[in-house]
């Protein structure tokens, strides 16, 4: 007797299926397969309805009742196999869509119900990037979404440590980090990048390493007066010593984004204005643009 | 009063991240020479790993030399520095609770072992980086050739490529080592399985 054997990743499947005892619970062998007879689905061409009891995937195989069963199969999404037909020729399901043998970034959507992106918060020292980025990571994870943030102090000790702050190295440095957080939204990691990235150009060459609309351009649009009357590292007064050269805001210039995607403007009032709220301010427009489903 | 009062939240962390996603971030480098299966071997592995519903990412050399690396070539100094920013993105990769695998040549056994005790953040690399030996032998490798890079090295038209006029430093200790059975190769699946159970037993896939 030839079937349909459905394989789980969790123990438990649900499967409704005429003359498949109603359609109940079932769980399937040892090896982790579910063997469904094709004689209970020949004749009347009912629909398959499969899904495991976890968000995970699920995969499929035509199979005669000898067949020893491997892993050797490509994968199906749950969606794909909760709406397939199983017609009548055993040999030869039809409406079965069989993945690609790699995995690719759908796929990994589909796992994380999430859309990779870069959110890339840019502004002077000071402007709240740090503190915005914590907020939104926090805000994401508790909607059940996977971020990672990168930033350049974290950077600069490991994958960029053989930089110094010469103007090509600071280029580089971008660059890097770019390149890095493109990995990540590859992935389908929310990646927040939080980096002063005081030059238009090399934004834009960030901007352009990924596909249109993956890139969401923050702007801390804060007064230089109210970054440096904080100065959370004290480099300010060490810039107004001369102490430090080249820093941006004093004397290297800051370039503000003409036309990004979300603006974030200091208004002076904290409690219209807290960390929580302008990561909210962010995660609507995620949530616009669908970056927060799979 | 209240205004004055600035709550600092406590970061998402890699514990936090590891929960979300069920498992604990790590590295699998596989190593070996050209054509040994290294790249077969890692898209094996992500889709066994995918069915069983967790999330890995490929860090593959010939990707990685578009994009990041794509300022490097092929010279000593620059093969050290390829391989130093792999292990750097895959650390981020690791502490951001995903399962990097790394496919790259990676010939010196200084720089693999470069990565392993560093570090990183007040965590080290040292028990969730794990060398995959891909033990195939040149002659299997070569015959197989499936970019046509040994035949152009056999005609001298590259010079310095690993196996033929450069050396391959096999690992003296690695934690995987995938070999020839009888003169012939293990099925993709059936490596990709032993990858897993060795990580199943150190407890990378289990519920967090």
């Amino acid at each position: 007797m030839e079937g349909l054997a459905i394989r789980a990743s969790r123990p438990s499947i649900i499967c409704s299926l005429p003359g498949l005892d109603g359609g109940s619970q079932r769980l399937p062998l040892s090896d982790g397969f579910l063997r469904l007879p094709t004689s209970s689905y020949a004749a009347d061409k009912p629909k398959l309805v499969a899904k495991s009891a976890s968000l995970h995937p699920i995969s499929a195989v035509n199979v005669s009742a000898q067949a020893s069963l491997t892993a050797d199969f490509p994968a199906l999404s749950e969606t794909n196999v909760k709406e397939e037909r199983i017609n009548g020729d055993k040999n030869k399901p039809e409406n079965i869509v069989w993945h690609e043998s790699s995995i690719c970034r759908c796929d990994r959507q589909q796992l994380l119900q999430q859309k990779g992106c870069v959110i890339w918060i840019t502004g002077l020292s000071g402007s709240g990037k740090s503190t915005v980025a914590c907020a939104l990571s926090k805000a994401l994870f508790e909607r059940g979404k996977l971020t990672y943030t990168l930033d350049g102090d974290n950077v600069r000790h490991g994958l960029n440590r053989d930089l110094t702050f010469k103007a090509e190295d600071r280029t580089e440095n971008i660059r890097r980090i770019g390149e890095v957080a493109k990995l990540f939204a590859d992935v389908g990691v929310i990646c927040i990048a939080s980096l002063i990235s005081p030059y238009r150009r090399d934004r834009d060459e960030c901007r352009s390493l990924l596909p249109e609309g993956d890139f969401v351009e923050v702007f801390m649009d804060v007064p230089l007066s109210v970054c440096e009357s904080r100065d959370p590292k004290g480099l300010y007064k060490l810039a107004r010593a001369g102490k430090i050269k080249g820093f941006t805001g004093i004397d290297d210039p800051y370039e503000a984004p003409l036309n990004c995607e979300v603006v974030l403007k200091h208004t002076g009032d904290d409690d219209s204005c807290s960390p929580r709220q302008m990561a909210e301010h962010i995660i609507s427009y995620l949530q616009n643009k669908g970056y927060l489903e799979g | 009063m209240s205004t004055n009062i600035f709550w600092q939240e406590s970061p998402i962390g890699k514990t936090e991240r590891q929960k979300l996603l069920n498992q604990k971030g790590c590295v699998v480098w596989i190593t070996g020479l050209s054509g040994s299966g290294k790249s077969t071997l890692a898209c094996s592995l992500s889709r066994e790993l995918y069915t069983r519903g967790k999330l890995s990412y490929i860090l593959d050399g010939d990707n990685l030399r578009h994009g990041l690396n794509k300022d490097l070539g092929f010279k000593a100094e620059d093969r050290v520095e390829n391989i130093r920013r792999v292990g750097e993105v895959a650390k981020l990769f690791a502490d951001a609770g995903l399962i990097c695998i790394a496919s790259l040549i990676s010939p010196y056994r200084k720089d693999r072992d470069a990565c392993k005790p560093f570090t990183f953040r007040l965590f080290s690399l040292k028990n969730i980086l794990f060398d995959v030996y891909m033990n195939m032998s040149l002659q299997l490798c070569e015959a197989r050739d499936p970019k046509g890079l040994y035949k152009l090295a056999r005609a001298g038209k590259i010079k310095g490529f690993t196996g033929i006029d450069d050396p391959y430093e096999s690992p003296l200790n690695c934690e995987i080592e995938l070999k020839e059975k009888e003169g012939e190769c293990p099925s993709p699946v059936a490596m990709a399985e032993e990858v897993i159970a060795y990580l199943e037993a150190k407890g990378f896939l289990q519920n967090q």
